[in-house]
Parts: structure tokens; sequence; C-alpha cells
């Protein structure tokens, strides 16, 4: 018996003792940098519940910056560009396309190399297991969470490359949703791949306008832990002004959106889940306040819960 | 085809177009065309390899309807042999047995209420729990119609996108988030 449990008893321990393991860290550096400098186009498929997505994305890198394109493989053929100034979004099912500048995001630091190690202090980054991965042979990187506000990550990238092909997102009782590449070729991208395959002369443009701004009088009135604002601007969405608020433990992100009623009933207060997704509604001071977040449902509540208006002082 | 074998998997077909897609798949591969068949395969070694599913070996198929072929049909059903008593059931058994006797002892010793006995209630209406706090027990509601709008404006701001590239935006053009503005 004691033979048994010993082994297991090492491996508990040497997990322990590997919590921030630095070969980890710099594989997570290793994933980013390649998700910067590669061209790329492979088909991938996005899995939660028991719904499953395909989609393919490509992406074209030159001096002139890169552009990347994801195409919706099954029914309508929806598409999003991003270039480094905006984000558009075609919906041929209602011909329209979104636009959304990156102004706002100019600002935003991201996932920079440099706050990797900050991660740490909300989650236990260690190697996982190797696997292959469409034909390439994948390392794991481990993001554990260390309380129940945020999910877990394994991270499979490809050894030669550091290209990311699997991304699951899981918590206590398993796995919440998954993106993996099913096929995926490294370089030989032209410029004509990023291009929108759709023709919109026709169409209507709903531009966001998103800009950096100040919300007078709202606010959280109590921190999530780990979560600090990053970033707060103004926006159109369907011709109405809307606010939003962006928290972040440096790996998670929380949008808190808030637009005036204006007399319109508020959506049904309560929670919409889609996968790591969540989305809180609530009414605050005559507004509409949306809390959505690839958190788990816990912490979005506790954000929205949070949110509260006061009246500014003259 | 592919359609319709990837919603025949995702169990999205009525009985009627399902047993039509089982019925092509069979004629198809009969016919020696397997593409059909090989859709199917391909399909499920993508959902396998997502559920981490440990993967047989090739061919693994082929063999098992082979040796399914090569063995002899059993006419005569076979007695079944008595399962043999693991160590621990004759203790777990035991136990059960000194349960049921403690709690027939404790419900004949049961002290009565004072001041009399209360007539026993016949039947109890269920206890419906409060919730502790809203907090715990949120109403579930389906996804806002603006729900698109809300991941297109969120994604990016999202330090993932920096690990994963566009792959979270998947969400903002998938189905099931853009069903509810059709």
């Amino acid at each position: 018996m004691l033979q048994r449990i010993f082994p297991v008893v090492i491996l508990v321990f040497w997990g322990a003792a590997q919590a921030q393991s630095p070969e980890a860290l710099d594989w997570l550096r290793r994933i980013h940098e390649a998700t910067q400098k590669l061209s790329y186009t492979g088909t991938f498929v996005y899995q939660q519940g028991g719904r499953t997505e395909t989609s393919r994305i490509t992406r074209f890198v030159d001096a002139g910056g890169d552009i990347e394109k994801l195409e919706v493989l099954n029914g309508a053929p929806r598409e999003i560009v991003r270039t480094r100034d905006t984000v558009r979004c075609y919906l041929p099912d209602s011909r329209v396309v979104k636009v959304d500048r990156r102004s706002a995001e100019r600002g935003f630091p991201g996932l920079l190399p440099e706050r990797v190690n900050a991660l740490g202090r909300h989650y236990d980054i260690t190697m996982g297991e190797s696997r292959r991965i469409a034909g390439f042979d994948c390392t794991a990187v481990v993001l554990k969470a260390k309380d129940n506000l945020r999910y877990g990550y394994r991270l499979y990238a490809d050894k030669a490359s550091g290209m990311l092909l699997r991304a699951v997102t899981f918590d206590d009782a398993g796995e919440v949703e998954q993106f993996m590449f099913t096929q995926l070729s490294l370089g030989k991208v032209t410029r004509d791949m990023v291009k929108p395959r759709h023709t919109t002369s026709k169409w209507r443009v709903e531009d966001a306008a998103a800009a950096p701004a100040t919300l007078p009088g709202w606010g959280l009135n109590a921190e999530l832990p780990g979560f600090r604002k990053v970033v707060e601007l103004k926006r159109r969405m369907d011709s109405r002004p809307v606010g939003q608020v962006v928290y972040s433990d440096g790996l998670a992100a929380v949008s808190v959106f808030i637009e005036p009623l204006e007399g319109r009933s508020a959506s049904r207060t309560g929670l919409a889940s889609m996968g790591a997704i969540h989305i809180y509604t609530r009414e605050v001071a005559n507004h509409m306040v949306t809390v959505v977040g690839e958190a788990p449902a816990l912490s979005v509540q506790r954000i929205a819960d949070a949110v509260e208006y006061r009246r500014p002082q003259q | 085809m592919k359609d319709r074998i990837s919603q025949l998997m995702d169990g999205e077909l009525d009985d009627r177009a399902a047993a039509d897609a089982i019925q092509a798949l069979s004629t198809e591969s009969r016919a020696g065309d397997g593409e059909a068949r090989d859709t199917w395969r391909m399909y499920h070694l993508i959902s396998d390899a997502m559920r981490d599913t440990p993967l047989l070996s090739a061919g693994f198929a082929a063999r098992v309807a082979e040796k399914l072929a090569a063995e002899p049909t059993v006419l005569s059903p076979s007695r079944l042999k008595p399962q043999p008593r693991t160590w621990f059931a004759i203790p777990a058994a035991a136990a059960a047995g000194l349960a049921g006797v403690a709690l027939v002892g404790w419900l004949a010793f049961a002290p009565q209420q004072p001041g009399g006995p209360a007539p026993a209630p016949v039947a109890q209406a269920p206890q419906i729990p409060s919730p502790a706090s809203s907090r715990t027990n949120p109403p579930i509601v389906p996804l806002p119609s603006s729900t698109p709008d809300y991941l297109l404006a969120h994604q990016g701001f999202s330090p993932r996108v920096s690990l994963q590239g566009m792959a979270p935006y998947a969400r903002t053009v998938s189905d099931q988030v853009n069903e509810g503005r059709k």
C-alpha cells in the first residue's frame, strides 16, 4: 500500500515546489512573441457546452503591420478583419459592417512579456504534458487559478515555433471551453488571403466611435481581488451611447457596460452564459448595467453587484 | 453532406432526417465511395482529440468489424455465473443490517414530545430552502440581444488576445450569440 502511495506523495510535493516554473514563464513569453510575429492560416474549432463552431484564422505580417482575418466556415459567412487601427465585423445576414477603431486600445498594455511574472500572484504556472496537436509536437503550460474568482488555462504551443495550437479553459469541475486548431500552416500567407470576401458598398456601416473618456460618478463600491481598472471609454452601440469600464487581473478581463435607460425598460436582471463568458445584467440609477467577462459567474456577479453611481461633487 | 454529418453528430437532426443521413452514409460507403464515412471518422477524431479520449490504433474499427464477422452466432444463452463476493461486500452488508437495526431502535425509543403525543402529520409540504443571498442563486436569463456588440467591444481589451490572436473573437461571430438578432 505504502509503495503505491509514496510516488503520489512525491509527485504532490514536487508539484507544489514547482508552483512558478521559470520554464513555463519562458514559454508564455514565447507564445506571446509567436502570436505577434508569425504569419499563418488554419482551421480551428471553438467548443463550449455541446456546441462546436469551425472557423478559419489567417494572419499576415509584413513591415506595414499585421492583418488578421477570422471567418466562420459553417452557415452565414460572418467575418472579422483586424488591422492595426480597426476591427471590422462583417455580418452578411443583416448586411451590416461594425467598425471599432482601436485608438482606445493603444494605451492598453495587454499582456506584455514583462507582466508575465505578475501573473504568478493569481495563478500557479507550471509545465504540463506534451501532446501532438494537428501534426505539431506541442508543449503545455498550465495556469491554475489560486482562487475561485478566475478560470485556469491549459495552453498547448508548438515546440518549434511557439505558436499556440490549443487553449483549454477549466475550473474545478472540469473543462469550460476550448479553442483548438485542427489544421495549421505557418508562413505562406499573402495579403489577398486576409482581404474581406464581402463587397459592402450597399451595407450599413455602424461605427462604434470608441474613445477614452471618464464616466463621472460611476465606480465599484468593492474591488474584486486581483482585478484592476485598466481602461474607461465611451462608445456607440446600435446608435445608443454606452460607457465601458474594463477590469483585468492580467489574463482574464471583465467589462462593465453602462447605458441610460431613457424610459426603456432594462433587460431582465440575471445571469446568462456561453462557455467561459458570463453576462450579468441589472439596473442601477436608471441605467442598465451589463457586466461581460471571461471569468466565473461569481466574479462577474460580484463586480455587477458592486457597481454604483454617486452624484459627482460639484 | 458534411454539414449534415456534423448536424447528425451534434444531434440537431430530427429522427427522419437522421435516418436519411445514416442511410446515405451506409449506401455511399457500400458503393465504394467512402468520402462521407471518412468525414464521419474525421469529425469523431476531432471530437475525441478535444475530449482527450485516448486514440485507438489505426484500423481498429476495421479489425473489430472483421472479428465480429468471424464470430460464430451463439443461439443458446449461457447461464449467468454467480458473481464472486468480494471481501468488502460482507462487512458492508453487515454494516447495512446494523444500520437498519439502529434506525428501527432509534425510531422505537425516540422520546415522546412532552405534553402528550402530538398527532403525527400524514404528509408534509416540502420545505423550499430560501436562497441565502441572490449571489449564490442568480436568475438565469437568455443571452441579451446585444451580446455580439458587447463581445466585440470587450474582446479587444482581453489580455488573452495577445497570447491567442483572434481566436477569442470566434465567440463574437458564433451562431449562438447571433441567433438572438435574426
